[in-house]
């Protein structure tokens, strides 16, 4: 099955991509993700956030985007 | 300590200067750039926004968009579902992730456009996977700050030099929409932390809040940030 793929590592991606049917997202993090934490991202499907053992569809949009984009003067603690 | 912002260069050659290839230069569009300088000074906050950039030239900043965002006079912090949305709606509008999501851009009260601890780290650590990307910073004084950073290869980072190109034909100022999204994205935080003492006096020549009790406690975990440097652990 295919999925819309969006992420920022690397040089970007926004494409689809083919799938094995109903892969958890935790299985597709792990594969595209390489020996990076899950909390350092937002992964998200068709725009909700999911939990990880969440099976994806064909047709889904999956998108893993980066969390805590923050700027501060050193000790100020930003809180979004 | 020598200085290592800059004032915005204005470019002395011909447009065509611009196009080289031989060193990078980060070029913002005239409206791109007076809408950054609008949000900056918008309100008493910083600000933080992606560049989106010409598909075409990639260091060419066409635009400024913002995201919801809690922001004080010193901070910044992107609403993690917001920056999603963003993504989403990027690509919705057929742009790839080079063009809207390697540019990240904020502000900073004072004069200083130094990266502090925490911007390097953020850069460093939500860009470094990145095959590229640019840290900008504008201060409110008007001096810049532009590092590209690259992971390909054998990785490295630069400080590049920042300019405006007039070389193409540009609109007019969008003031009102530029204040709408102001009001849309930026959220004051209305009590600031603490302030590490590195940064200490460039922060508190214009807001009198950030005086709070605990700036001379040598405990304080800030003088630690202040000192810490992840360029040391790139690359």
């Amino acid at each position: 099955m295919r999925v819309l793929y969006i992420n920022n590592d690397g040089g970007g991606f926004a494409d689809f991509i083919n799938v094995p049917d109903g892969q958890a997202v935790s299985d597709f993090f792990a594969e595209r993700m390489t020996d990076e934490d899950a909390g350092e991202y937002l992964i998200r499907v068709n725009r909700q956030p999911v939990a990880r053992d969440q099976k994806l569809r064909d047709g889904d949009r999956i998108s893993i985007t980066p969390v805590k984009i923050e700027g501060a003067l050193a000790g100020e603690i930003p809180s979004a | 300590m020598p200085r290592t912002t800059n004032r915005l260069c204005w470019p002395t050659e011909p447009p065509a200067a611009l196009d080289s290839d031989d060193a990078p230069v980060l070029r913002f569009t005239p409206p791109a750039w007076a809408k950054l300088l609008y949000l900056r000074d918008a309100g008493p906050t910083e600000i933080g926004a992606f560049g989106i950039t010409s598909a075409d030239d990639l260091l060419r900043v066409e635009e400024i968009a913002t995201v919801a965002q809690t922001a004080s006079v010193a901070s910044v912090a992107f609403d993690d579902a917001a920056v999603a949305d963003f993504f989403d709606d990027q690509i919705d509008q057929s742009r790839r992730p080079e063009q809207f999501a390697r540019m990240w851009i904020h502000t900073h009260p004072g004069d200083s456009a130094d990266p502090s601890s925490v911007d390097k780290s953020t850069f460093a650590r939500v860009f470094g996977r990145c095959d590229w990307s640019v840290m900008f910073i504008l201060a409110r004084g008007g001096d810049t700050y532009a590092r590209l950073q690259f992971s390909v290869g054998p990785g490295g980072s630069l400080q590049i030099p920042v300019a405006i190109d007039y070389s193409r034909a540009f609109p007019g100022s969008d003031a009102a929409n530029w204040q709408a999204e102001y009001e849309r994205n930026v959220t004051p935080q209305r009590q600031p932390a603490r302030i590490g003492r590195a940064e200490r006096a460039s922060a508190l020549f214009d807001d009198h809040d950030l005086l709070t009790d605990d700036l001379n406690d040598p405990d304080d975990p800030s003088a630690i940030t202040a000192d810490y440097d992840p360029w040391e652990d790139m690359h």
